[in-house]
Formats: C-alpha cells, structure tokens, sequence
C-alpha cells in the first residue's frame, strides 16, 4: 500500500513538474523525440529484418536437419548408399534416412530455382515433420505415392503459386543437363518440412532424384537416429564400419556455420543502426540537461518544500526514460516502414554473401522487442544519468537567490578533454586484444572508446576553436562572429554535447566512406586479378548448389579437344568444413591460372612460394580462412577430403573476398593423383593473345560452348562476372549508406535542438541586444556564427575520429568479423564533396533556432521580469 | 492385415482369368488366387512377388525354467507396391537402387503372461539396398528387414528380432509337415472365387531358444506356430474385419479357424476351419460345421474398441467343445508407423472336450477390424 502511495505521488509529481513543462515547450520535446524514435526506428527494424533472415535460415535448417542425433557425410563428396543397410542393422541405430538435396530450375518459366529434396518417404519419418494439405501422415499409403509415382513431388504452397500451378499439374524441371516431367501430388501444408526456404521447397522419392539427377549409389548424407541409451564404444563401432573418409558428425555442423556467419554480419548491422540510437542519446541528453539547468530554481524550490536529493534525481530519470518510451512507441510504425525496405534488401545481402535465405515477412520476436525497447530505454536513461546528478545537487538555499544560476564548466571541460584523450589512446591496445570466436568484441569496445574520447574533447575543443579563431572572427564576421566565438567559448556542456553527436555522425560517415572505398577498390583490383578469365564454365547452378555437381562429360569431352587459341584452366572446388569453419578447396591448374591471374599475397614468400605451389608441396590459403583458423604461412593445413588425408604446409596468405569462408588452393593434378577424383568443378578459359582479344572471337567461344553444353553447363563471360561482383558490392553497401544518413539526419536534429535550446535560453539576453541597438541581422548573424563555429569544430573532429575509426574499421572489426582486410585508401573525392555538404546540412539546421529568436516581442521579455 | 488403402483402392478388382485350379493374372500385372494352390515345399516357403500381400506369420507359447510364461510374434509382410508411371528409365535407361517394387514390413511383440505385460513394435522398409528382402535360395527362405529376420529350413526355422525394449531368439523344429488350407491351400475370404489367399500353417514348431524383455533374457522353450499366406484382393465390401484363431491342444492336434465377420454382425459363410490330427492330416471345415460365441468383451482404453477376449467354439461335427480365454486382455497391436492397422493380436489359454475327453491347450487369436472396418487382402 505505503508503495502504491510513493509510486503514485512519483508520478503525479513527474506528470505536474516534467510533462507539463515539456508541454509549455512542445517543440523541444518532439525534437527529441523525433531523433530517438528515428534511431529506435533503425535499430528495430534492423533487428527485425535480419532476425527474419536468420530465422528463416534457421527454420530450414533445423526443418531439414530434423531429429537427427548424428549424420554420416563425406567432405568433398558423397556418401555409397550401401551403408544405409548395414546402418540400420545395427541394434542402437534406431533408424537411418539417407538425405539428397539439391537446387533446381523450374523449365521455361522464368522463375528461380528451388529446394528439391529426395529421401525415402518411409526411412525419414522419424526425422522431419510434414504434412499433406488434404490428408495427413496417418493416412496410409498418401506418402506412399511419391514411391508409387515415380517422377512425383509434393511440393510448398507458396511454390506452386509462384509456379502459378495446382495439385496434379505437370511441371518440367531441370538439373545440371537433365530436363524431366514431374507431376505435383499434393501441396504441403504450411509446417514442418514446408516452411524450409519460406515454402519454395518440394519434396521427391530417393529414386526419382537419383534417377533425375544421375546421382547413382550416393546421397548427400545418412542421417541417424540413435537409441537413448547409446554408449560411446557403440558409437566408436559405427566410426569403426565406415569407410575411410566417412565422418559421423553432428548434425547441426552446417547450422552453425552459417549461424556464425550471418551472426557477423548482424552484429555489424546492428552496432551500425545503433549509432542512429547513439546519436539520439545526445538528443535527449540535451534536453534533460537544459531542463536540470534552466529550472534550478524550481528545483531548489522542490527541495525547500520538502523533496529529497533522490527524488530529484528520479524525476530526471524518469523523464530520460520518458523520451525512451515514448520515443519507442512512436518507432513501432516507422519501424515497419523501415523494415518493409529493409527485409528484402538483408535477405538478399544474406543469401549473396553468406547462406540462402528466404524471407517473405517478418517474424515478430518478442526477444527482439524486448532488446529494441530496452535498449532505447537504457541510452535515453544513461543520457539523463548525468544531468539527473546534476540536478539533484541543487541546494534549496538556492531557492532564495536572485537571478538564473549558471554553471560554469570550465574546469570540467579540461579534466574531460584529458580523460577524453586517455580514452582515444586506449584505442589501439583494445582493438589488439585477440577477439573471442568471430565476435569482434574488442573491435567495438575500442570504436566505443573511441566515440566516447573524441566526444569527450568536444567542450575543450569548442574553447579552443572559439579562443583560436577570436581575430580571424572578427575580421571575417565583425561583433556578431567575435560575440559568437565569445559565447561558443564558454556555453559549456550542452552544446558540447551536440558538438558530440555531430562528431560520432561525421565520424561514422568519414570512416564508412574511407572503408567501403578501400573495400571497393581492393575488390575491384581483386576482381581484376585474381578472378581471372575471359569465360568462365560451370555446371548449371553450381553456386547455388556448392558445386556438388560437377562439369558433364560432354563438356569435358569439348574442352579436352578444344582446338583454339585459349589456354583451359580447370579447377576442382569443394565445399568443406575446417574445424567448425566452412571453407571452399579449390585445386587448379597453376602453371595455367598464374599464366593469366595472380593473387594479393599478405604473407608468405612469392617467388619461392609460386614454384612450391606448382610442385604441389603446399597449399595458398586465404585471408579469410587463415583469420578465422587462426593458421598462417607454416602452419599444416591437415584435413581429410574425399577419403584422402592431406597435411600440407601453407605457402603464403592471400587476400580473398569471395563469401561463404575462406579459400585453400592447391595444385589440381596433385588433388587428382591423391584423390582419384578427376571430375571438373569449372573451366577458366583463357585467350593466349592478350594483348588484343577481340569481343567477337569471345563470343563465338561462348556460342560454341553452349552449342556443345549449354543444357549443363552455366558460361559467363569474364568481364560480366566480374561486374556482377561488383554490382553485389554495391547493392550489399546500399543498406550502409542508408543507416548512415539516417544517423546524419538524427545528428542534423541535434544541431536544430541544441541551438533553439540556446536561443530560447538566452531570449532575454538575445533581445536586450537588440533593445540596446542590435540589428535583427546582427543577432542573425551571431547564431549563424555560433552554429558554424560548433559545425566546424563537431566535423574537425568527427574527421579526426573518422579516420581513426577507418582504421579500426578496414583492419580490426572487418578482420574480427568476416576475417578479411582491405588496401586502405582514402575517398576524397566524395569526402571532398561531402563535408561542405554536411557544413550546410548542419547550417540549415540552425534555421529554425534563428527564426524562434524573435518569436515573443522584445518589450514583452524584457518586461517578464 | 495391411492396410494399405491406396493400395487396394487403385484396385478396382482383378481381370479374371479363370483357368481351373491356377493363379490368374489380375490387374497391374498382379496375380489373383482363383483356384487351388498346389502348394509345393520348399518353392512355395519363399515369397510369391506376383501377389499383392504375402506374410510369414509366427507365434507362440513358451516358458522359462521357473515356469515364467511368455507369448510371441512375429510376422513378416511383404506389400508389393506398383509403379503407376512409365518414365522411370526416361533420361539415362538405368535405375535407382531404390526403386523398389516391394515393402517389407514386421511386427513383433511378447507378452509376458505372468507379469500382464504387452511389448510391441514394427518396422517397415522398401525391398532394396540391402534393407529388406526376402527371397529363398534353393531350399531355404530368408526374409529380413534390418535386423528382424525369418529363416525357413527344412529342418528347422530361426527367427530373430531385437527392438531394443525386447528381442527374440528363437529356433523352431517342425513335428509336423506343413498343412495346407482349404483345397489344397485355396482359402476361400468370400463369395466371389478371387476373393481367397493362397494359406498353409505349420501347426505346431518345437520352439527353444532367448526372450530378452529390458535387460532381462530368458531361456525358453514352447510351442509355435507359423502361416504363410499371400493373396491379392481385398476383402469383399460386406465384412469388417475376422476373428482367427491357432489352437495347439495338449492331445497333439491343433486347430486353424477364421471367422470373416460381416458388417451386420453375423459371420461369412466364407468363415472356415482346418483341425489337423495327431499324425498331421488335416479336416476341412466349413462354415455350418462352426459354432462360435463371445462370452466376454474388453475395451481397450486406446482405441476404444470392444474386443471379445472370451469364446465358446464348438464343431460337432468332431465333437470339439473349446472355452478359449485371453491371457492378458491388453494384448493390442498399433501400428502407425507400418500398416496403420489396430488389432489384437493375443496369447490365449483354451480348455474343453473332444470327444468327451478333456484337453487343454495354448494358443494365439487374432481379432481384426474392431476399431474400423478393414479393407486388406487376406
């Protein structure tokens, strides 16, 4: 009861002292709280879109990674169907479901290409779960159709409404050179094994996939079942039944995977979208502290009648938490606006750079909105923190002093530009700190460090800015310039703290231009030389389908009797797993691609190097696998592909930016003398001319190669790869450029906040000017020139900490986070254009705060008190 | 047994073919039973893949040492299952190893009459890679399915099954030649002449061998009995279902009668019997030579059927008066994961007179078609 009382009187309290002053200044509050829900906007819609990707990505995998306890695969290839039976003869093994997947194309409609997923209708259904629309498991003998039927499929309603078809029409699909008439059963009803791919999925017997994909006496994997009561020495003796290069492993390998990667790339997203919740945080600091300071004397007042220190310091809290609350509420719709745009760009992002996923809407996560407004709330909270305290060091003495108490800062402002300054050199020790597994925790902490220091040196700065450029001011701008400089000098911490939004906002946008220039640029140069060819052939869907399927014979047959002047470079590549890693091996022809090609070495020694390579002593590994496995130039690269076991030492490190892990080359004939396997991953065609290779001879080659294969085989040409690279880049940097100019406008309306704040502050000030003489645009003139003296000081810095944070960016969090770094190199041209820019963005920012100076007429003011 | 629905309805009836006394071919190249059997030993032990169903089907009654009784079963079902389409060798002309034209499928369970306790369990697989089989080679038959297997030899079977919770190990010796049902196998399942199964039993196997129940094994010896039947068509639409009984009594003659129960709650005049004497003849009955009546129920708290776990059999034309008892009335078979099917499947105790003498027996009944109407080949 006694805390239903207190709670009550809170309340009413906050409500009668804050809410109703917030209300006397409408404009104040709803800056603010425009610029909060803006970044809670952010933040939840990112979070949102990639948690819909992430879950889709999930849902499938676990749809079809079903109940299994263990699962039997072979790295690099697939598993004799021949163990199904002696697997499923042993007492523990409590069932056993051979497992095939693979992508493919719906013929002559234009459409994409979709799951499809063959195992024995009977051996899986302790596995995964589904279910027909018009009929279910129990109905004996429905499933037994897709045996019955061969050449039948059940397939995701969503599906066959892409397909624009229904139960019991005919559909022609294609795989890698083979083209086949199926017949839709029944539509899966939406569960189970039907959300895999958000429906676009359709299930087949064993035998009509292999029939359809001439994969004969394979499957991807056997997954199993065991009896609860299983013992290690029981599973040691399936370990010991399987062939030499069999692994039982679990089952969830590939999940994790692929988790890791896309937790990468969230955690990236993320920590971006917060800087627009970051930069909000100025925001509502802002307020609160000119709250805490222009109401002293209410405050004191407070305090004399009886209120506590603590309740004092609530009350501010309460209303940083207010804003928070608010401002979250007001986020929910523009977050779904936001996130409307935002989900199909991330889900496209994901499944280009690191696993397929397919999003169609988002999924409300109740943990996400919990992370979204607690979040918001903690930043709105901790901003008010500070002038909370404040506050509730007001002394109710004061209530009977005459005039507007003012704090001074000055000492503060040095003591903060010196710890500020200790911060910004604890930069670099942090960011060294080795990164826990693929989490890029030092990385941040030292960008936070970062933030935090330069923000720090903002007041200090501000002073000095002020104090430096005092004669070029008055020269340039006469009394109102000198007059601004003199306020800007000691206008203290709130304007500081503006000045610290600009700077994270400038920082950020600086860096993230300096990075995805380096990043473009070193891609480009990447694209041009290490992704050589002038054609490049694979099998159909080969990407999509991690090169499982391997080059048709015909086209085998075509190259090896091509009688043109090109050179063939053939590679093999695989899809494996180092470690929880998942990497691509990719065994070429060296003395061929180096002919043409040649790579970014980051380690290791090239001239010997290049010859060992060719000799097969050793393998080239990239940057990517050698960061995330923590392997360099020495160290024994030991795994175990297709049966053979290989220990190699790496020759060099190299930079490559190709998703989905890491790369590991090695010499094409000595994989095929190891190994026995002599298929063809791919062919890199190579015009020996160099010096002229004319478009038309390019395209007749392609012509011919499509001529003799083009029902199997995918032909690119070069120059149309390596733009699509780039093009990927581009698209997957859209998302970037978005965020970052939202944390721009946030910025832009703590600049508009910030300086209404002070001309409302100092109305009374602002009009006696003009009562003692002051022209409308002097005073005019002296805000403009205070806005400019805190833009350029808030962008001096924020350059600073900008390439500062380039650094961090190109060299610690990529590296941390993806595992790659890039040449550095720095954007000036857009730099050169964007700082003007964001000079005037600022500036026009101050619009407002001009125009409310002379809002109430002077005589009024003056008369107030 | 089987229910297969989709199976039987793509069924429409066999193309009859009636040629006196042979198997006449049917529908989807499936062979009908129209007429006698001609059974011959040990070809016609093996499977029969021309017909739709065929099962191997043993059960029993043993004990351990200290007199713990157990009952057994295990049969195996081969279901053969036909491609509808033509285009499965349209691309390459060679053939998955999983294209199968067969399921094999087995229940096993073991009662533990002392204890009332019913274990159960089945499996099913498709006839290939080496998961399921069967097949006879020379003079043995061998049917599989992982690690539950039948093998059938002249001189004696062996069958195994391990499910974990419990496994059998059994060897039978047969002290009888096989018996043939009806005329000379051509059993009868209704009115029309398709509408019948190819059937004979050894009616009484010397058993000896391991029970596990847990962790628990148990040296046994007993008794058993095996059928082997195999037949195309469904049951004729007017009946539900069969009540079917083994009998093996203690004066060294055993007793086969199957009751097709109609719709309308009277029994089939296609309902039959086989007695087989002590030196293994056997006495075709017909359906007016049985008197059959339900004596008491139980309901299964599972599936809600009412089970009749108490009968008086009576045949006067042997002078034959049986009260035959279930042992433990929760003896019911479900089977989602292979035939769908609920039924009984259950170890019964038998006493009464045979020609004014007493005799005492054990046995197996089977009791179909009580929770739906069954609609399998028999």
């Amino acid at each position: 009861m006694t805390l239903f009382r207190s709670t009550n009187f809170f309340f009413g309290l906050f409500f009668r002292f804050s809410i109703r002053h917030m209300a006397k200044f409408p404009g104040r509050a709803l800056v603010v709280l425009l610029g909060i829900s803006l970044g809670a906007a952010v933040f939840t819609s990112v979070r949102l879109s990639i948690h819909a990707s992430l879950n889709s990505f999930n849902q499938s995998m676990e749809m079809i990674t079903g109940i299994a306890d263990r699962v039997v695969t072979r790295p690099g290839g697939r598993v004799p169907e021949t163990l199904v039976g002696p697997l499923l003869k042993l007492p523990y093994v409590k069932s056993a479901s051979p497992f095939l997947y693979t992508y493919v194309q719906p013929a002559m409609t234009g459409k994409s290409p979709f799951l499809l997923i063959g195992f024995d209708p009977i051996l899986d259904r302790p596995f995964r779960k589904w279910q027909l629309q018009n009929s279910t498991l129990s109905d004996q003998g429905i499933w037994l159709d897709l045996m019955r039927f061969p050449y039948s499929i059940f397939a995701g309603q969503p599906l066959l409404d892409d397909l624009g078809i229904k139960p019991q029409d005919g559909l022609t699909l294609e795989h890698v050179g083979q083209s086949a008439g199926f017949i839709v059963l029944e539509a899966l009803s939406s569960e189970g094994l039907a959300l895999v791919e958000g429906g676009r999925v359709a299930i087949t017997d064993i035998a009509t996939f292999q029939e359809f994909t001439h994969i004969w006496g394979e499957v991807d994997r056997i997954d199993l079942l065991l009896d609860s009561t299983v013992s290690e020495n029981q599973i040691n003796q399936i370990h010991k039944m399987l062939p030499e290069g069999i692994t039982l492993g679990m089952p969830n390998e590939d999940q994790l995977s692929g988790q890791r990667m896309i937790s990468a790339y969230q955690l990236n997203l993320s920590v971006l979208s917060f800087v627009s919740l970051f930069v909000g945080m100025f925001l509502v600091y802002s307020l609160v502290a000119l709250n805490a300071a222009s109401r002293r004397k209410e405050l004191a007042i407070l305090r004399s009648t009886g209120a506590s220190a603590k309740l004092i310091f609530f009350i501010f809290i309460a209303e940083g938490g207010f804003f928070g609350l608010v401002g979250w509420l007001i986020a929910i719709p523009i977050s779904s606006v936001f996130a409307k745009y935002l989900l199909q760009g991330v889900g496209e992002t994901i499944s280009t750079l690191f696993v397929r996923v397919s999003v169609d809407n988002l999924t409300l996560s109740a943990w996400e909105i919990f992370v979204s407004l607690g979040m918001t709330m903690f930043i709105s909270v901790l901003a008010a923190f500070q002038p909370a305290r404040e506050a509730m060091k007001v002394f109710p003495k004061e209530a009977m002093d005459i005039g507007q108490p003012v704090a001074t800062h000055r000492k503060s402002s040095r003591y903060l530009a010196i710890t500020g300054v200790l911060f910004i050199l604890m930069v670099w020790p942090l960011s060294s700190i080795p990164p826990p597994e693929n989490f890029p925790f030092p990385g941040y902490l030292a960008t936070f460090v970062l933030f935090l220091g330069f923000s720090m040196l903002s007041s200090w700065s501000l002073e000095m800015v002020a104090k430096i450029t005092e004669p070029a001011l008055l020269y340039l701008g006469k009394e109102p310039a000198w007059l601004a400089g003199r306020y800007v000098h000691s206008s203290g911490m709130r304007t500081a703290v503006s000045v610290g939004a600009l700077i994270t906002a400038v920082a950020l946008f600086s860096a993230l231009v300096i990075m995805v220039h380096s990043f473009r640029r070193t891609v480009e140069l990447w694209a041009n030389q290490t992704v050589a060819g002038d054609i490049f052939i694979r099998s159909k869907m080969a990407d999509i389908n991690r090169y499982k399927d391997p080059v048709s014979q015909n086209a085998m047959v075509f190259f090896n009797n091509l009688d043109e002047p090109v050179d063939i470079d053939i590679y093999r590549r695989l899809f494996l797993n180092y470690g929880k890693n998942l990497y691509q091996f990719e065994a070429l022809k060296w003395d061929v691609y180096l002919r043409y090609g040649s790579f970014f070495w980051t380690e290791g020694n090239i001239k010997t190097g290049l010859q060992r390579l060719k000799n097969g002593e050793g393998v080239l590994v990239s940057e990517v696998f050698a960061n995330r496995t923590g392997l360099g130039v020495g160290n024994l690269f030991q795994t175990s592909i297709r049966g053979t076991w290989f220990e190699l030492p790496i020759i060099g490190v190299v930079r490559d930016y190709r998703t989905q892990g890491g790369v590991v080359y090695y010499s094409l004939e000595h994989y095929q003398d190891k190994t026995g396997d002599l298929n063809w991953g791919g062919v890199r065609v190579f015009f020996k001319d160099r010096e002229k290779i004319p478009d038309e001879a390019v395209f007749q080659m392609r012509n011919r190669i499509i001529e003799c294969c083009g029902d199997s085989v995918n032909v690119t040409l070069g120059t149309q790869l390596r733009e699509a690279i780039l093009k990927i880049f581009d698209e997957t940097f859209a998302i970037t450029t978005i965020l970052l100019l939202i944390a721009l406008v946030v910025a832009a309306l703590g600049i508009t906040s910030t300086l209404t704040v002070l001309v409302l502050e100092r109305s009374r000030e602002l009009n006696t000017i003009l009562a003692v003489g002051g022209s409308y645009g002097q005073i005019r003139a002296m805000i403009f020139w205070e806005a400019f003296l805190m833009v350029l000081t808030g962008e001096f810095l924020g350059i600073l900490c900008g390439i500062a944070l380039s650094y961090l960016l190109v060299f610690v969090i990529n590296k941390q986070s993806f595992g790659w770094t890039f040449l550095y190199g720095m954007d000036l041209k857009t730099l050169a254009v964007s700082y003007p820019l964001i000079i005037f963005t600022a500036l026009a920012a101050a619009i407002p705060a001009i125009r409310m100076v002379f809002k109430q007429p002077p005589a009024n003011l003056l008369r107030e008190r | 047994m089987i229910n297969f629905r989709n199976l039987i309805l793509a069924v429409v009836g066999c193309l009859i073919f009636v040629v006196s006394g042979t198997l006449a071919p049917a529908s989807e190249n499936l062979l009908c039973v129209t007429g006698p059997c001609h059974l011959k030993f040990p070809e016609d032990h093996g499977p029969h893949p021309g017909f739709r169903t065929e099962w191997w089907y043993y059960t029993g009654n043993v004990s351990d040492k200290n007199g713990l009784k157990f009952g057994f079963q295990l049969t195996f079902f081969r279901s053969r299952i036909d491609n509808k389409s033509a285009n499965t060798q349209k691309s390459s002309g060679q053939v998955s190893a999983w294209r199968a034209q067969q399921l094999i499928l087995a229940h096993a369970a073991i009662t533990e009459i002392s204890e009332k306790k019913h274990h159960q369990s089945e499996r099913m697989v498709r006839q290939a890679v080496d998961m399921a089989g069967a097949a006879r080679k020379r003079d043995r038959t061998h049917v599989f399915l992982r690690n539950w297997s039948l093998d059938l030899m002249p001189e004696y079977h062996i069958i195994e099954a391990d499910t974990g919770d419990f496994a059998l190990e059994l060897t039978l010796v047969p002290m009888k030649k096989p018996v043939s049902h009806g005329d000379q196998g051509y059993s009868r399942k209704g009115q029309k002449v398709e509408s019948a199964s190819c059937y004979y039993s050894f009616t009484r196997l010397k058993a000896q061998g391991n029970i596990r129940v847990g962790t628990k094994t148990f040296e046994v010896d007993g008794l058993a009995w095996m059928d082997h039947e195999f037949s195309t068509n469904p049951l004729e639409p007017d009946l539900e279902g069969w009540d079917w009984f083994s009998i093996q009594l203690d004066n060294h003659t055993e007793l086969m009668a199957y009751f097709l129960r109609k719709k309308d709650g009277t029994y089939s005049d296609a309902s039959s019997a086989t007695f087989v004497t002590v030196s293994g003849d056997s006495v075709h009955l017909n359906r007016s030579d049985l008197d059959l009546k339900i004596m008491n129920t139980w309901k299964s708290k599972q599936s809600g059927a009412n089970y009749p776990s108490q009968w008086r059999l009576r045949i006067p034309k042997l002078y034959l008066e049986l009260d035959i008892e279930a042992v433990v009335n929760d003896q019911e078979m479900k089977t989602p994961e292979t035939t769908g099917v609920t039924y009984w499947e259950g170890s019964v105790s038998i006493a009464g007179f045979l020609k004014g003498q007493t005799v005492s027996g054990m046995g197996y009944t089977e009791l179909t078609g009580y929770v739906k109407p069954l609609n399998v080949p028999m």
